[in-house]
């Protein structure tokens, strides 16, 4: 039963190959908001399951080690997969894969089950967010792959600036909670472990240096776009900034700890 | 392959790139700018085919978009009634009548009312079938297999065109980036090469020429290495860069007959370094071209070398074809599977379909394209004729009632013959509008011109001659509005086409038009005696300056003396004006000059070398022996210079004073030739090049004659006669020569000014022009002055010259252009983004314009030519008054003086011209300011000296920036072509333009427009449209005379 309850989880914790299995349920999720969705509870059930069926499994060192060489490795192979992604959903989707299966690693240190909810959702917030921003984009252009019109910044300035501050939030850049989750991982591991994730931490900077580029950069060449109006944007801005506020708080309490 | 080419196929692969070379503008580093027609390759084509040709080599637009026409339009600055004979042309040309369609109204409406760029794109599925069932709310109907399998291959023929370079169709159907990658190391080897001083470390054996020195180096470089290209084997049994590019068009299998196209695309694609390689290899006195030749086969051949190792590369990565005849196979084979590649990977492609189409490549299973593939097309077929259909409705709508259900009823072919119509029409609108333009100005100007009136001439306080420039027309207005004054317009060279060799510069700088070579050269020379010490300032500004350009010193130096430039950046950014004029008071003032104008005899330049050679033997003497001046004497001077050339041997007087031992005379006389050039070689050099200084008597006589009767002043002169150059003032301005004067070359006007005032000032020359019937006064003084058209200051020179009794009116022709500067720097500021309140407060505004000349964040000092619109070649007594808002180039002429219409040919033929390369250039950099101008200054970079890049690396930028032709995202520059009027009569201009077959091709090609108005016959306009002069009904004197009877 706790085989099951692990294969289960490894399911809604992303990790690979059963991360495959995320994705596709993530994918084929109904519309922009069914995607959100997915990407908000999928990763808390698992946590739920991990935390509510029984103790977890205790595995031997050499299990632990393969483990968390399997949890780095998603973590790598999926920022690597999303730096050729260039539609909005499935970049996200991977990286949110990407920073989701990091979570193992405070499941294992036996981090509370509230700090590794709220570890998910610096994650999973963003994601969805993106999700939605990705609906948005593809009501107006037909679909939300970049790179093929030129830059978007100026024709949907405030669409293409939320799309911007979300995706960087979701590869942990600093004010927002990823970076101090971050920081809690790199406080888990010992130094051997960390040059994979300062490898994931290039990779996911390479990831968003394309996605930006695709997304702003170049003259704008398709037919004329109408922007988000400035509820939406306002609204969207305002959950990013409570994200980043929750982020710094969340570390303060961390720190304070 | 054999490489060795026969000289005959050698020659046909020069020619190759000669031909393929000729659209191409040649480019001159950015220290001279010269004002250049994008399309000046293309000037044989008529206007609107070259802009049509233009977009196709250069990927530019050749016309705004609708919208600001339509602006235009709103503003009153479009002609309707032209605009409406323009369309109603066009559909006589058409000939085409569908049941119900009221071609001009749609037309009309498109252009009037639509503000989106294009209405009725080209695309690849639309077809009268699909749009009329789309209109009548039918489903699309699927292709059937075999049609759409053979538009297919039409679709792909175009896209992925046989003739195109390979690595773009490579990176269409695999989405690599070879294009810009190549790019990139081209630019990279052309900056490593073609730096001039502005790179620490130059590239080696550059003197062995580009193609030759790029091959040494990329052998070993470890950047190629790392791209994983492999040009050791390419390059090593590469002889010459002709063989070297037959080989590779040999190997990518190019076929023969594609050659010459394939060229063309090859140097076009980065045409801003191709066009500066084509003015380096063909301007003969460039140094820099002298030391490290290149020329546009040497680009080609890195440019190929460096294709062919990238495709060999996304071969071995990406396993696509590596030649031409396989990539046409991969397309034929798997059309479906292409299409989709080209759609992903060139950008068409549905967004809603991306990342299925994306996925399917991915899988690389070849099997699923051709369903996906067909799927795709029919969603693309539907999505194309919806989004027309829409666009239709809306259009409809607005054409009126009744006209949408004519749309409906017509059959499938019918609606694709209305569509082609709408789409032509789109094509030749911008012509149309542009024309329309046009013809509004012409009728502005004809109505704004003045005729002559028979009043008594007084004789003016003082003339001034100003360049036929633009800005010079306000600064004229101002000062004849202020009293006495009489200006005249020339071109800012006067006439007289010199090189220049400045005090203290170590080069000759050409002050005249780009198209002539100047015969003569003047030498400016201090009046004063020369300092030996450098001023301490100076010196140590030099210190600084090479530890800033050095490699490692920075790395030192900046805690040490970082603080230095500090006060620099502070000086310049707060006070710009204080820190200038302290900045100036540091250096030690530019001594009084004269300029060696006179011709010099054989006599005279043997002496000057006597006196120059004496000088270094004396310094050579000092440095290398101790020995000062009062230990020497002339005879022995004299007989070290006799020895050092040649003409004496044997221990010279001096040696035997001295008790020298042979060698260590023989070492000071060596070091006498190679250090001090005191030997044979270089005197007849030197004599050659004495022989170039200054103008004989009769040249004197010529050329100040021509510039006076040119412009039409032959009697009445004042007691002060201006000759005004040009130039401006600006900081941190890699355009600064843009501003300066056309005429010089891209140089400063002044030194012109003063050969010509000292020519006019000798009684010599006066005499011999008696002679010819052009009587100057006794005391009549012509006196040089610069303009500088950034603070509208005129300061005039050489006053130490001026005879005593004219000191006495001194001060009342200062007082004069100085209330001139200002009322035109009040007149001039507001335009600039200063406030309105300045067009009344004259003083503050000449303070800002000086304080704008002095900014270096200023990114518009001035406006430079920006909004040029006419040329008037005639007497000032057609606009004498008239506000022409600085849009004007003003040439003094007039006719009576010039029987034979030499003056004419020479003005039609270089001002014309140049003003024409002016207008030009202003017209495409506003119209595409991207590919024809040169973006936004603020990403500028300056590129080894000779050019500006986008950013660290970019094509050379060859137009002109953003920030000078708009203003707030609107075009500051109308962009209409010049339109030139001739003050002559119509049979006497024709004759003149008859004998000028490039004039004339310009002319009839439309690259100008041209008007005439004819003194003799009553003072109507003719004005040229489409090949044929027409009177212009609002012109004449009997025309102005009903007008003022009928306001009677």
């Amino acid at each position: 039963m706790e085989w099951i309850v692990l294969l289960i989880s490894a399911v809604l914790l992303p990790i690979f190959p059963l991360s495959l299995i995320f994705n596709r349920l993530v994918a084929t999720a109904p519309g922009p908001w069914g995607r959100a969705l997915a990407l908000l509870v999928l990763p808390q059930l698992g946590i739920l399951l991990l935390y509510h069926t029984g103790p977890f499994l205790p595995l031997p060192v050499l299990g632990q080690r393969i483990w968390l060489m399997m949890v780095l490795f998603t973590a790598v192979f999926y920022a690597f997969r999303a730096v050729s992604a260039r539609e909005i959903s499935v970049w996200s989707r991977l990286s949110a894969s990407s920073g989701l299966t990091l979570t193992w690693l405070l499941v294992a240190s036996g981090s509370p089950v509230h700090l590794t909810q709220l570890f998910v959702l610096a994650w999973s917030v963003p994601a969805a967010l993106l999700m939605i921003w990705a609906g948005l984009l593809s009501q107006r252009m037909g679909g939300a792959y970049l790179g093929l019109r030129g830059g978007l910044a100026t024709e949907l300035p405030r669409l293409s600036g939320l799309i911007t501050v979300t995706a960087l939030a979701l590869v942990a850049t600093p004010v927002f909670p990823g970076f101090f989750a971050m920081l809690q991982v790199f406080h888990l591991l010992s130094l051997s472990w960390l040059w994979p994730l300062l490898l994931l931490l290039m990779i996911w900077g390479w990831s968003i240096g394309k996605f930006l580029q695709d997304l702003l950069f170049g003259i704008y060449q398709g037919e004329p776009l109408t922007d988000i109006g400035g509820t939406v944007t306002s609204v969207g801005a305002g959950v990013l900034f409570l994200f980043a506020l929750f982020g710094l708080v969340w570390s303060g309490l961390w720190i304070g700890n | 392959m054999d490489r060795k080419l026969t000289l005959g196929d050698r020659l046909k692969v020069r020619s190759m790139i000669y031909v393929a070379g000729e659209p191409i503008p040649r480019f001159w580093p950015m220290r001279t700018f010269i004002h250049h027609n994008p399309l000046f390759g293309l000037e044989h084509l008529p206007f609107p085919d070259a802009v049509e040709e233009g977009s196709r080599l250069f990927h530019g637009r050749g016309y705004l978009p609708r919208s600001h026409y339509q602006g235009y339009r709103a503003e009153g600055k479009v002609d309707d009634a032209a605009l409406r004979r323009y369309l109603q042309g066009f559909l006589r040309e058409q000939s085409v009548d569908l049941p119900g369609i009221d071609f001009e109204a749609w037309l009309w409406t498109i252009m009037t009312e639509c503000r989106s760029e294009r209405l009725v794109q080209a695309s690849d599925w639309l077809d009268g079938e699909v749009l009329a069932a789309a209109l009548q709310g039918r489903p699309a109907p699927e292709l059937d297999e075999t049609v759409l399998l053979e538009r297919l291959r039409t679709v792909l023929g175009r896209k992925i065109a046989s003739d195109g370079p390979l690595y773009d169709n490579i990176d269409r159907l695999f989405g690599t980036k070879i294009g810009d990658t190549l790019d990139e190391l081209l630019v990279k080897s052309c900056l490593d090469f073609f730096d001039e001083g502005q790179s620490a470390w130059q590239a080696p054996s550059r003197e062995k020429g580009f193609f030759a020195s790029w091959k040494d180096v990329a052998q070993h470089n470890l950047r190629f290495t790392l791209l994983g290209l492999h040009l050791r084997e390419l390059l090593a049994s590469s002889e010459s860069p002709e063989s070297t590019i037959a080989h590779i068009l040999h190997l990518l299998k190019i076929p023969e007959d594609h050659w010459q196209k394939y060229i063309t695309r090859q140097l076009t694609r980065l045409h801003g370094w191709a066009g500066f390689i084509r003015f380096r290899s063909t301007a003969k006195h460039y140094y820099w071209a002298q030391q490290y030749p290149a020329d546009l086969t040497d680009y080609l051949a890195v440019r190929m070398v460096l294709g062919l190792s990238l495709v060999q590369e996304a071969v071995r990565h990406y396993g696509c074809p590596g030649d031409a005849e396989a990539l046409q196979q991969f397309v034929h084979d798997d059309p479906h599977g292409a299409y989709l590649r080209s759609e992903l990977h060139v950008g068409t492609i549905l967004p809603a379909w991306a990342q299925r189409v994306d996925d399917a490549l991915a899988r690389r299973s070849r099997s699923g394209y051709a369903t996906l593939a067909k799927e795709y097309i029919q969603a693309k077929r539907t999505h194309e004729a919806e989004r027309k259909t829409r666009v239709l409705r809306a259009l409809a709508g607005r054409v009126g009632s009744g006209a949408l259900s004519a749309l409906q009823s017509l059959a499938p072919e019918q609606v694709a013959e209305f569509v082609n119509v709408l789409r032509r029409w789109e094509r030749a609108e911008g012509f149309a509008w542009l024309r329309a333009m046009e013809s509004h100005y012409i009728t502005d100007l004809v109505r704004k011109v003045r005729l002559p009136e028979d009043h008594p001439k007084k004789r003016p306080f003082a003339q001034a001659f100003f360049c036929i420039d633009v800005r010079s027309e306000p600064i004229r207005r101002h000062l004849e509005a202020l009293g006495d004054y009489q200006t005249f317009g020339i071109a800012g060279f006067f006439g007289v086409p010199i090189g220049f060799l400045e005090y203290g510069k170590g080069s000759e700088v050409h002050l005249c038009p780009a198209v002539q070579t100047p015969k003569n050269l003047i030498v400016e020379i201090p009046a004063e005696l020369e300092l030996e010490e450098e001023p301490l300032y100076g010196a140590l500004e030099h210190v600084l300056h090479d530890i800033k350009s050095s490699v490692l010193s920075p790395f030192v130096a900046v805690e040490a003396v970082g603080l230095i430039f500090s006060l620099g950046l502070i000086g310049k950014t707060v006070a710009p004006v204080f820190y200038h004029e302290t900045h100036g008071h540091l250096h030690a003032a530019k001594p009084v000059t004269r300029l060696l104008v006179d011709k010099l005899n054989a006599e005279q330049a043997g002496s000057i070398i006597r006196a120059v050679q004496r000088a270094m033997i004396v310094r050579a003497l000092q440095r290398e022996l101790g020995m000062h001046r009062e230990h020497v004497t002339d005879d022995e001077i004299r007989e070290l210079r006799e020895i050092a050339l040649g003409n004496l041997s044997g221990k010279s007087a001096l040696a035997n004073r001295l008790a020298l031992t042979p060698e260590a005379e023989a070492e000071f006389i060596d070091k006498l030739r190679s250090v001090y050039r005191v030997d044979r070689y270089e005197t007849s050099l030197q004599m050659e090049r004495i022989a170039r200084l200054g103008f004989s008597l009769d040249e004197q006589v010529h050329y100040v004659s021509n510039a006076l009767l040119s412009t039409g002043l032959s009697q009445n002169f004042s007691r002060f006669v201006l000759m005004v150059g040009h130039e401006s003032q600006t900081q941190n301005n890699p355009y600064e020569s843009a501003l300066d004067c056309g005429a010089c070359g891209g140089g400063r006007g002044l030194p012109n000014a003063r050969v010509i005032c000292t020519m006019a000032n000798k009684p010599e020359v006066r005499r011999r022009l008696l002679e010819k019937g052009i009587a100057i006064p006794e005391d009549t003084w012509f006196l040089p002055a610069v303009h500088n058209t950034t603070t509208d200051e005129i300061t005039l020179h050489d006053l130490d010259l001026l005879p005593a009794r004219h000191l006495l009116y001194l001060e009342r022709l200062q007082n004069g252009l100085t209330a001139a500067t200002r009322r035109t720097a009040a007149e001039r500021m507001p335009t600039l983004g200063a406030s309105q309140a300045l067009a009344a407060e004259p003083i503050a505004a000449a303070a800002l314009a000086r304080r704008h000349a002095h900014d270096w964040s200023q990114v518009r000092p001035e406006w430079g030519l920006s909004r040029n619109l006419y040329g008037i070649i005639g007497g000032r007594h057609l606009t004498e008054g008239v506000d022409l808002q600085g849009r004007s180039f003003l040439q003094s002429y007039d006719y009576r003086l010039d029987p034979k219409g030499r003056f004419l040919e020479n003005i039609l033929s270089a001002p014309v011209v140049v003003g024409e390369w002016i207008n030009l250039e202003h017209y495409f950099s506003t119209t595409d300011v991207h590919h024809y101008g040169s973006g936004s200054k603020a990403y500028h970079n300056v590129a080894g000296r000779f050019g500006v890049m986008t950013g660290n690396q970019s094509d050379l930028r060859t137009g002109l920036p953003i920030q000078s032709m708009y203003q707030e995202g609107k075009p500051y520059h109308e962009p209409v072509r010049l339109i030139a009027l001739v003050e002559a009569p119509a049979g006497f201009v024709l004759a003149a333009v008859g004998r000028l077959p490039k004039v004339k091709a310009l002319i009839m090609g439309g690259w100008l427009r041209v008007i005439v108005i004819d003194p003799e016959d009553d003072y109507r306009c003719l004005v040229l449209e489409e090949g044929e002069f027409q009177v212009h009904p609002e012109s004449g004197r009997q025309y102005r005379q009903s007008l003022l009877e009928a306001s009677a």
